[in-house]
C-alpha cells in the first residue's frame, strides 16, 4: 500500500516518463482557466467534463467526431488513474464521450487525487467490477506516439500530441 | 514481385546485399536490449518476483486456457453476444476473408480502415478483399507505409523497420503528391494524420486485431501507441475483429498479467499509450468478432509445438536473434517473422513457405531467454526443421555431407586425406598461422580454411606420459572416459589433449575409447534425425562399455546427449534407456573442473598475465548452464582477470551447418563478435565450444586480427606445472 502523497508522486513520475505533463489543481475551474490560457480556440469538452465546468463546446451530438476534429484544446475526465504507470482510465461508451480524447491536439484530463490507484492490477480489478465501463474503456499513458520511421520516437500521431493530467486535490 | 514476397533465395540475396540493413538492425537490437532489460529489472523489483517466475505464471494461464479452449470460446461467445456482438469461429483464411467480404457487400461497404492486426496479415486480407472489389486501408503508420510499398511486415511490432527514411519520403511523396525532406521525420509522421483522415471519414467499417479476448466478459483488449485503433473503432458504424483462437484468456486479472509482460517485451515500454477494452457492439453499431483457427488446433495437438500458441506477438524473439540482425524479417520468416515465424508458418502457411529460412537459425537459444511466455522456440525450430527435412527440403550437399559424416570409417579416411593434404600444403608454404592460403570464392573469403593436423586428439593423449597430479584432488584414483568430439579430435587435437591433462592434474586417470566418433548433433541440427539416430547409437555403443564418468571439452555434445537423444529415441524404449545410461555419466569439462574433478583456486596461477577475454558458447549460456561461464572458471584457476567482453553470450556465427548453408549470416554474426573482441584490446580470446574456437579462429585469421583464439583447456593447460 502506498500512502496518498507518495502515490501522486509516483503517478507524476510515470506520467512524465511517458512524456505527459502534470498539473495540480484545486478545482475544475482551475482546469478551465488553464485550458483557456492555451489557445484562442475555444476548448472542446467531453460531456463528463462539461458536467463539472458548465461552459465550453460540447461535441455535436449528431456528428460528434467531425464537429471537434483538430480542436486545439480538449478537456475530459478520467474515472481513475494508476500510480505505477502514470496512466489514466477513460470510460467512453459512446462516440460523443470519445470525440475530445480522440481528436483534440492538446488533451487535458482531470482526475481526482483520491482516485489514483496503486497499480494496474487495481485498475483491472475496478474494471472487472464495472461491466458497463468495459463497453469502451481506455487506459491512456502519455500522448500518442510512433517510432515506425527508422525507430525515431515521434510524439503526436493520430491522437493528441500533448497530454496534461490535471490532478484535483 | 516485391522484396518481401519473392521466393526465399531471392529474398535472402536481397537482404544480404543491403549494406544498411545490418547496422540498422544491430543498433535496434542493442538499444531494445538495454531498455527492455531495464524495464524487466524494474518489474522484478516492484513485484519481488523474477522474470522467470512471472513468465511461467502467465504461461501456465495460457496453457490451461488452451487446454480448455472450447469452454472458453463458448464463454467468450455467450458474453460477447449478450453485449450485442456477433461471434463467428472460422477454420481457414479463406473462410475469414469470405465472411468479411460477404458482410461488407451486404452492407454496401467498399472501404475498410484497418488498425494493426497480424491475423489480417496472416490471411492476406488486403489483397484478398481487393480481389473482391473492397479496399482496405492500413492506418497504423508502419503498416500504411508497407501497404504503399506493397510489402509485408518485417517485424511483428515494428513492421517497417527495414525501410529507410529516404524511401519513406519517396513513397509518402508519391501517395500524397508533395515533397518530403527525408530528415524531417516529424513532418512525415504528421502527414499520416492528414493523409489517413479522409479514409476514416468515408470508411464503412473499421477492422482491428485483439491482443487478448477476455472470456469472462466477452471483451477484446487492444494495445496500441498511435491512436488509430480508437479512430477506426469510433468513426465507422461496423467493427470487425480478427483474432486467433489462442488469444483467449479467462479474466481481466489475466489481462493485467499479460500487460506486465507485453509492452515491456515488445517496445520496452512500461505500458503502451493506449490499452483499449471493448465489450460488445456500441449503440447503433455492429461488431463482428472472427475467431480464426487456420492451423491453430493442429498446432495444439502437435507434440512439442503446442506451446507456441502461448505467443503474445511481442517480437522479442527477433530482437535478440543474431541471424535476424543480418537478414531482417523478410528473409527470417514468412508473414510471421523471427523465431516464432520459423515455427508457426508451417501451420498457417505450409511447410513449403516455412522451409527456406529454417537453415538460418543458429540454434543459439537466445529467443527463449527473452520470450515472455517461455516458449521453447529452439526446440520447436528443430522440430520444424526435421519436418522440412522429411518432406525433402534439405539441400543435396547437406545430405551428402551428413552421409559422409555419419560413417566413422569414411570420416576418418577423409580427414586422413585432408591431414595429408594440409601437410603437403605446409611443405610448400601454403599454410600460415595454421590455416590454408587458398583462393576462395568472394562469399567465403571471410573465413580461412583450417589446416588439418597430422595427429588427432585421441592419438595425442595416448602418446605422452600422464600429467603430474596437483595436490589435494578430489578425483584422485578415479578413471574418466574422454569424449573428444569429432571436430575437436581432428581440428583441435591440442584442446583434446589439454582437457585430458587437466583431468589428470585433478588426479583421475583418462581413458579414451577409440571407437568414438560423433554424437549425431550435426545431423540432428539439420533435421536429418535418421542419420542422427545412427550416429548416436554408434556413440552409445562406444561409451557404454564402462561405468566411468565421461568428460568432454565440447558442451555442445553434452547438450546433444542430454536434450536431443531423448527426442531421437522417443519411439525406441531400449535405446532410450541405453542413451540415458550414457548421458547421465556425461560432464562438460568446465563442470568437471568445478565439480567432481575440482582444481583448487589459483592452482594454475603463473604470476604473468595475458590480456584475455572470453566468449561463452551461446547455447550453453542461454540454457543457463553453470559451466558456460568459463571466464569465471579461468579466473578462479589462474587468478588472471578477464577483460569484459560486450555481448559475451551472443552467438559467434558458427551455428552448426548455418555458416555453410548461409555464409553471409555466419560472416555477419562473426563480424559483430570480432568487433566486440577487438574493442577489448586483448591478445587472447578464450572460448569453450570447439566449433566456436574453429570458427572464431578462422574468421580472425581471414580478417587479419592479431589476437589468438584458444579453447580454454589449452589456455589452462599451458599453465600446468611441468612433469617432474
Amino acid at each position: 500500500m502506498i500512502v496518498p502523497g507518495e502515490r501522486t508522486a509516483l503517478f507524476a513520475e510515470g506520467l512524465l516518463a511517458a512524456q505527459g505533463e502534470l498539473l495540480q489543481c484545486a478545482s475544475w475551474d482551475d482546469i478551465w482557466q488553464y485550458a483557456l490560457s492555451l489557445s484562442e480556440d475555444r476548448p472542446a469538452l467531453s460531456p463528463a467534463a462539461y458536467d463539472h465546468i458548465g461552459q465550453g463546446d460540447l461535441p455535436d451530438a449528431n456528428d460528434p467526431l467531425r464537429s471537434i476534429a483538430d480542436r486545439a484544446v480538449g478537456v475530459t475526465e478520467a474515472q481513475l488513474a494508476i500510480a505505477e504507470t502514470g496512466t489514466v482510465l477513460l470510460i467512453e461508451p459512446a462516440p460523443i464521450d470519445r470525440a475530445v480524447s480522440l481528436l483534440t491536439k492538446h488533451l487535458i484530463v482531470g482526475v481526482a487525487e483520491r482516485d489514483i490507484l496503486d497499480d494496474l492490477a487495481d485498475g483491472f480489478r475496478w474494471l472487472a467490477r464495472q461491466p458497463r465501463a468495459a463497453a469502451y474503456a481506455t487506459f491512456v499513458t502519455g500522448p500518442s506516439r510512433t517510432a515506425d520511421i527508422e525507430r525515431s520516437l515521434t510524439i503526436g500521431v493520430q491522437g493528441p500530441s500533448r497530454l496534461t493530467v490535471a490532478v484535483l486535490a | 514481385m516485391s522484396a518481401s514476397t519473392a521466393p526465399f533465395r531471392e529474398r535472402y540475396a536481397r537482404s544480404v546485399g543491403d549494406p544498411e540493413l545490418k547496422p540498422r538492425l544491430l543498433a535496434f537490437q542493442r538499444s531494445w536490449r538495454e531498455s527492455r532489460d531495464a524495464q524487466v529489472r524494474r518489474l522484478e523489483r516492484r513485484t519481488e518476483r523474477s522474470f522467470d517466475e512471472l513468465r511461467r505464471d502467465f504461461a501456465a494461464i495460457k496453457d490451461s486456457t488452451l487446454e480448455r479452449m472450447d469452454d472458453y470460446i463458448a464463454e467468450f461467445r455467450a458474453n460477447a453476444e449478450a453485449a450485442g456482438a456477433t461471434v463467428v469461429e472460422l477454420s481457414t483464411a479463406d473462410d475469414a476473408v469470405s465472411y468479411i467480404a460477404k458482410i461488407c457487400k451486404s452492407r454496401g461497404i467498399d472501404l475498410v480502415v484497418k488498425s494493426k492486426s497480424m491475423v489480417s496479415e496472416e490471411i492476406e486480407l488486403n489483397h484478398e478483399l481487393e480481389q473482391r472489389g473492397i479496399t482496405a486501408i492500413e492506418t497504423d503508420l508502419g503498416e500504411w507505409l508497407l501497404q504503399l510499398a506493397e510489402e509485408r511486415p518485417s517485424h511483428l511490432v515494428m513492421p517497417a523497420i527495414h525501410q529507410k527514411r529516404q524511401y519513406v519520403a519517396e513513397i509518402l511523396g508519391e501517395e500524397l503528391g508533395r515533397e518530403f525532406d527525408p530528415d524531417d521525420i516529424p513532418a512525415m509522421v504528421a502527414s499520416a494524420r492528414d493523409g489517413l483522415r479522409r479514409h476514416y471519414l468515408s470508411a464503412g467499417a473499421g477492422l482491428t486485431g485483439a491482443n487478448a479476448l477476455v472470456a469472462e466478459t466477452g471483451s477484446i483488449m487492444v494495445v496500441t501507441n498511435e491512436g488509430n485503433m480508437r479512430l477506426a473503432t469510433s468513426l465507422p458504424d461496423l467493427h470487425f475483429v480478427t483474432a486467433g483462437i489462442e488469444k483467449l484468456i479467462p479474466s481481466w486479472a489475466d489481462a493485467e498479467r499479460q500487460l506486465q509482460l507485453l509492452p515491456r517485451s515488445a517496445t520496452a515500454q512500461t505500458l503502451s499509450t493506449y490499452t483499449t477494452c471493448i465489450t460488445g457492439a456500441q449503440p447503433g453499431k455492429e461488431m463482428h468478432i472472427i475467431l480464426l483457427d487456420n492451423g491453430r488446433r493442429a498446432m495444439r495437438e502437435t507434440d512439442t509445438i503446442g506451446d507456441a500458441l502461448r505467443c503474445i506477438r511481442c517480437g522479442a524473439c527477433a530482437n535478440v536473434c543474431p541471424p535476424y540482425q543480418i537478414v531482417g524479417g523478410h528473409t527470417f520468416g514468412h508473414i510471421y517473422t523471427g523465431a516464432i515465424g520459423l515455427v508457426n508458418t508451417t501451420f498457417h502457411h505450409g511447410v513449403e513457405e516455412a522451409a527456406g529460412p529454417q537453415g538460418l537459425c543458429v540454434s543459439c537459444g537466445a529467443c527463449q531467454t527473452v520470450c515472455p511466455v517461455d516458449i521453447p522456440l529452439p526446440k520447436q525450430i528443430l522440430e520444424v526443421r526435421h519436418r522440412a527435412h522429411e518432406e525433402g527440403h534439405a539441400p543435396l550437399w547437406e545430405r551428402i555431407a551428413l552421409r559422409l559424416w555419419a560413417s566413422p570409417r569414411l570420416f576418418h579416411h577423409l580427414m586422413g586425406l585432408a591431414a595429408a593434404g594440409s601437410g603437403l600444403a605446409r611443405l610448400i608454404g601454403l599454410v600460415q598461422r595454421d590455416h590454408l592460403r587458398l583462393p576462395l570464392p568472394r562469399r567465403l573469403r571471410w573465413r580461412s580454411i583450417p589446416a588439418v593436423p597430422l595427429r588427432n586428439g585421441r592419438t595425442l593423449v595416448g602418446s605422452r606420459a600422464p600429467q603430474f597430479t596437483l595436490a589435494d584432488s578430489p578425483a584422485a584414483g578415479r578413471t574418466v572416459e574422454l569424449f573428444a568430439q569429432c571436430l575437436a579430435d581432428r581440428l583441435l587435437p591440442t584442446a583434446v589433449d589439454s582437457a585430458a591433462r587437466l583431468i589428470e592434474a585433478g588426479g583421475a586417470a583418462v581413458n579414451v575409447p577409440q571407437s568414438q566418433h560423433c554424437c549425431g548433433l550435426p545431423a540432428f541440427d539439420a533435421g536429418d534425425w535418421n542419420t542422427a539416430r545412427r550416429m548416436a547409437k554408434q556413440t552409445i555403443e562406444a561409451l557404454e562399455g564402462s561405468e566411468y564418468e565421461i568428460v568432454t571439452p565440447a558442451p555442445s555434445c553434452v547438450i546433444s546427449m542430454q536434450d536431443h537423444w531423448p527426442r531421437l529415441f522417443n519411439d525406441e524404449p531400449e535405446w532410450l534407456d541405453r542413451a540415458a545410461a550414457v548421458s547421465e555419466r556425461v560432464h562438460d569439462l568446465a563442470d568437471w573442473l568445478d565439480g567432481p574433478g575440482r582444481l583448487a583456486d589459483g592452482c594454475l596461477s603463473v604470476g604473468s598475465s595475458n590480456a584475455w577475454t572470453a566468449h561463452r558458447f551461446c547455447q550453453a549460456s542461454n540454457r543457463n548452464d553453470a559451466g558456460a561461464r568459463i571466464d569465471q572458471l579461468v579466473e578462479r584457476l589462474t587468478g588472471e582477470t578477464a577483460r569484459p567482453l560486450e555481448e559475451p553470450d551472443v552467438c559467434c556465427g558458427f551455428g552448426g551447418l548455418t555458416s555453410l548453408a548461409a555464409p553471409e549470416v555466419g560472416a555477419g554474426i562473426l563480424e559483430r563478435k570480432l568487433a566486440c573482441v577487438s574493442e577489448t584490446g586483448c591478445d587472447t580470446l578464450v572460448t569453450n565450444n570447439p566449433g566456436c574456437v574453429i570458427h572464431l579462429r578462422a574468421g580472425a585469421n581471414a580478417s587479419g586480427a592479431s589476437h589468438q583464439t584458444l579453447h580454454y583447456a589449452d589456455f589452462l593447460a599451458a599453465r600446468l606445472p611441468r612433469n617432474p
